[in-house]
């Protein structure tokens, strides 16, 4: 079931770095925003998944919504003076690990529910 | 179709892996360094990279020139050839004497007259030698000697308490003399009587006499060479 992800991470991965494509350096922030809003999207995701409430038009949005969010925000900070971007990077942090570790307490108990469940 | 979360799972997945490697290679990309040298310049390059090429194929040849003597020959022969080659290697370093036409300078102290201040006997300040040598260099000085010490390419100039030291012994009291062989004396003279050293020993009550001699005769460096911290120049 993960393999096709998986697979697609790497043509991913290997697109990018097959073709050679370079960003200026002013806008790698946004891009870097964007790379975390997505791996939050994706954790979410799979949390979702997990909980058995994923709904994909929830995730398609979140995932577009997020990192356009994302980008505008790194964007009115430049244009501001404020480091902004660094709101969206803490956000998007904690949501980070908050979903990675719901992830892990979910394989947790279902590991430990099978086990008991044999025994 | 049952599946399409993973598909869209999928899909983020690319778009991530995408980004990451754009990413990735904007961040690890070097700065591009441009050729900004015009025509002249990469001549310039080129010229002085031929040179250097001759250069070593020159010092090439002449290994081999070496090396096949000392085939051919026979063991008597060979342990001429070697000690040729050894002969030839001390002269290049300066342990040998050697002899030819040069320049003499004589370095002496200027007394000022009808001046009430008390004159202090005038010293050669290390720099102020260094100074000296890198002048004789730079006109074609060949071989120096300075107050009977033969120069090497290891010879230190150093300040002990106040008094300089050359080859780490002292040098003697003015006048003193300095011995250079070159291949054209006059030239030598002339440049260095128009040189910025003698303005400069002038300033420190020095006076320099110089003097083209047809027949010099330089003495050879004493002391044992300390070659530890020779390291080969790559080339």
């Amino acid at each position: 079931m993960w393999l096709l992800p998986v697979l697609f991470l790497i043509i991913g991965l290997s697109l990018g770095l097959l073709t050679n494509i370079q960003i200026p350096n002013e806008y790698s922030d946004y891009l870097s925003i964007a790379v975390l809003a997505a791996f939050d999207t994706l954790l979410g995701g799979i949390r979702a998944q997990i909980e058995r409430t994923f709904n994909e038009t929830v995730f398609l949005t979140g995932f577009f919504f997020n990192v356009s969010l994302a980008a505008l925000l790194a964007f009115l900070g430049v244009q501001l003076g404020i480091d902004l971007y660094l709101a969206a990077v803490f956000a998007f942090g904690v949501r980070l690990f908050q979903n990675l570790a719901s992830i892990r307490r979910h394989l947790i108990d279902q590991k430990l529910l099978t086990k008991t469940n044999k025994k | 179709m049952k599946n399409k979360p993973l598909w869209m799972v999928s899909f983020i997945c690319l778009l991530i892996g995408f980004m990451v490697a754009v990413q990735y290679q904007t961040t690890t990309a070097e700065p591009e360094v441009r050729d900004t040298r015009d025509e002249w310049e990469v001549r310039e390059a080129l010229i002085q990279q031929q040179e250097v090429q001759q250069d070593l194929l020159e010092k090439i040849s002449a290994a081999d020139e070496t090396l096949t003597t000392y085939e051919a020959e026979s063991s008597q022969q060979q342990l001429n050839t070697l000690r040729k080659s050894i002969d030839d290697l001390e002269a290049r370093v300066g342990l040998t004497e050697v002899e030819g036409m040069g320049v003499e300078l004589t370095i002496s102290p200027i007394f000022l007259e009808n001046v009430d201040i008390v004159q202090e006997y005038p010293v050669i300040t290390p720099s102020l030698l260094m100074r000296l040598i890198n002048d004789l260099n730079k006109f074609g000085a060949e071989e120096i000697s300075i107050g009977g010490e033969r120069l090497t390419n290891l010879s230190p100039i150093r300040d002990v308490n106040g008094s300089t030291y050359l080859n780490n012994r002292p040098l003697p009291s003015l006048p003193l003399n300095v011995q250079i062989l070159t291949d054209q004396p006059e030239r030598l003279k002339n440049y260095m009587e128009a040189s910025t050293s003698s303005e400069m020993f002038m300033i420190e009550n020095l006076d320099i006499q110089m003097e083209v001699k047809e027949q010099l005769k330089l003495p050879k460096y004493e002391d044992p060479l300390y070659l530890e911290i020779f390291e080969e120049t790559g080339e």
